[in-house]
């Protein structure tokens, strides 16, 4: 535990850093999988094929494929593109934070896709006639019926959906991005302390994981509160 | 910057060199973790506080941390101890396979462990109640009875599982496995090609985890052939 001293605020900073991806790629990961998820129930045969191609790409490749792919990917496509107007440029890259938190929300939206997919088509065709019944409009019936009904159907798989992406943040840091686990790296070569310090960041990465276990557990007893013991 | 078609076609046939490793981390890991998924079902089947607890406590870790930091913590962490370079483990231990294998098993054999549950529990308890009147004992009615039923239930989701583990594999190359991940990321630091080597090695971890998708499919088709005969 001694070797861990002095390196506090580090893993502080780390932590928060993890706490940022979480956020961004959260609110990243919902707007892909509405997308995916809007444009699998439409009609439109195009809209289908291109989110079906999307489900498929992004299930089947590995995390870190992405990451790399994204990372290297969009730095030489900028490069290229900055040398055009100034050819003394060597090296121009998207910060890894904003590369690493794309490639895990479009890899976790894939797997949203099919769940916000789900949930909407969970929706019980008695509750949408209801409120045909009411005379509500189909932007009522959205809002009123359909999110407040789907979101209980979705939020056990998608806590998991955020686990994957508090967990995949680990990766980012093959990138360079200065979260726990880079922190680790940079402890172990001054304290030769490789299990504590990977210990020390699978706890945190614990700590995370267990509050948003927590968090949907606590929204799923919200969302019983009207359906359970009210007989 | 241009898409080099002559540097994909040279780097196709490298990478699949690498082909054996990644299946031979998927296979091996696979059917190690499914043992071990096996013992930690039972243990949580048990209803024995001293073998459900361990179990319960093992797979939240497993399941809260990531995958990558577990690799770290097996491969660069253990070798912290004097006495596990003296055990008899040494010889798997100093090997980035052995690493990677145990690894993946002991972080798949958890999610395993789960989805077999989630199986068992879903089997209809009238049968086992018809076992129980059929004179069966308790262990009679779970491997003649639950079992196959369980398996055929949980199924779809272990199939799921199987392709996340094809992905984890990919992340061997952290530790210096020179599977396709890793071959791939070679020819990247020659080449600076990052389009051409990834997108190439993810359509063939697409075809990949496509075709393990229609593996289980088939064995799902073939399992179910007793609901379609009569329906």
């Amino acid at each position: 535990m001694e070797a861990l001293s002095g390196w506090w605020d580090d893993y502080y900073w780390g932590s928060v850093v993890v706490l940022k991806v979480f956020v961004a790629s959260l609110f990243l990961m919902v707007l892909f999988g509405l997308i995916g998820a809007a444009a699998k129930l439409s009609n439109s045969p195009v809209a289908q094929k291109l989110a079906g191609a999307y489900t498929v790409v992004f299930r089947g490749t590995p995390e870190i494929l992405v990451i790399l792919l994204l990372y290297f990917g969009s730095a030489i496509t900028l490069t290229a593109i900055a040398q055009v107007f100034d050819p003394d440029i060597k090296f121009v890259d998207i910060p890894p934070f904003w590369a690493g938190t794309f490639a895990i929300a479009f890899i976790v939206g894939s797997y949203a896709t099919e769940t916000f997919r789900g949930a909407f088509m969970g929706v019980k065709p008695g509750s949408i006639e209801a409120a045909r019944a009411l005379g509500m409009s189909n932007f009522q019936t959205f809002v009123y019926i359909r999110i407040p009904e789907m979101w209980r159907i979705a939020l056990p798989p998608f806590g998991n959906h955020m686990l994957s992406l508090v967990k995949d943040t680990a990766l980012i840091s093959i990138i360079g991005l200065n979260e726990t686990l880079f922190v680790a790296k940079q402890a172990i070569t001054v304290t030769g302390k490789p299990f504590t310090m990977y210990i020390f960041v699978g706890l945190i990465y614990l700590a995370f994981s267990t509050f948003i276990t927590m968090a949907v557990m606590a929204l799923e007893a919200f969302g019983k509160r009207t359906t359970e013991g009210a007989r | 910057m241009s898409f080099d078609i002559n540097l994909t076609l040279e780097s196709i046939p490298r990478m699949l060199g690498g082909v054996g490793i990644t299946l031979q981390l998927l296979v091996v890991s696979g059917l190690l973790g499914l043992g071990l998924a096996i013992i930690l079902l039972l243990m949580r089947l048990s209803k024995k506080p001293y073998l459900d607890w361990p179990a319960q406590v093992y797979i939240y870790v497993m399941r809260g941390t990531p995958i990558l930091v577990q690799i770290f913590i097996i491969y660069y962490g253990l070798p912290q101890f004097d006495w596990i370079r003296s055990s008899v483990f040494w010889p798997i231990l100093r090997e980035p396979m052995g690493c990677a294998i145990l690894a993946l098993s002991l972080n798949t054999g958890a999610y395993v462990s789960e989805i077999l549950r989630g199986g068992v529990l879903a089997v209809d308890q009238g049968l086992s109640e018809a076992g129980a009147a059929l004179g069966m004992s308790k262990r009679h009615v779970f491997i003649y009875v639950k079992t196959p039923i369980a398996i055929r239930i949980a199924l779809p989701a272990y199939s799921n599982d199987v392709i996340s583990l094809q992905k984890s594999t990919a992340l061997a190359s952290t530790i210096t496995i020179a599977d396709m991940m890793g071959i791939a990321r070679n020819i990247v630091a020659e080449t600076y090609a990052p389009y051409e080597v990834f997108v190439s090695l993810a359509i063939i971890y697409i075809i990949f985890s496509t075709g393990i998708q229609k593996a289980f499919g088939l064995i799902e088709w073939r399992l179910g052939r007793y609901e379609r005969r009569n329906g």
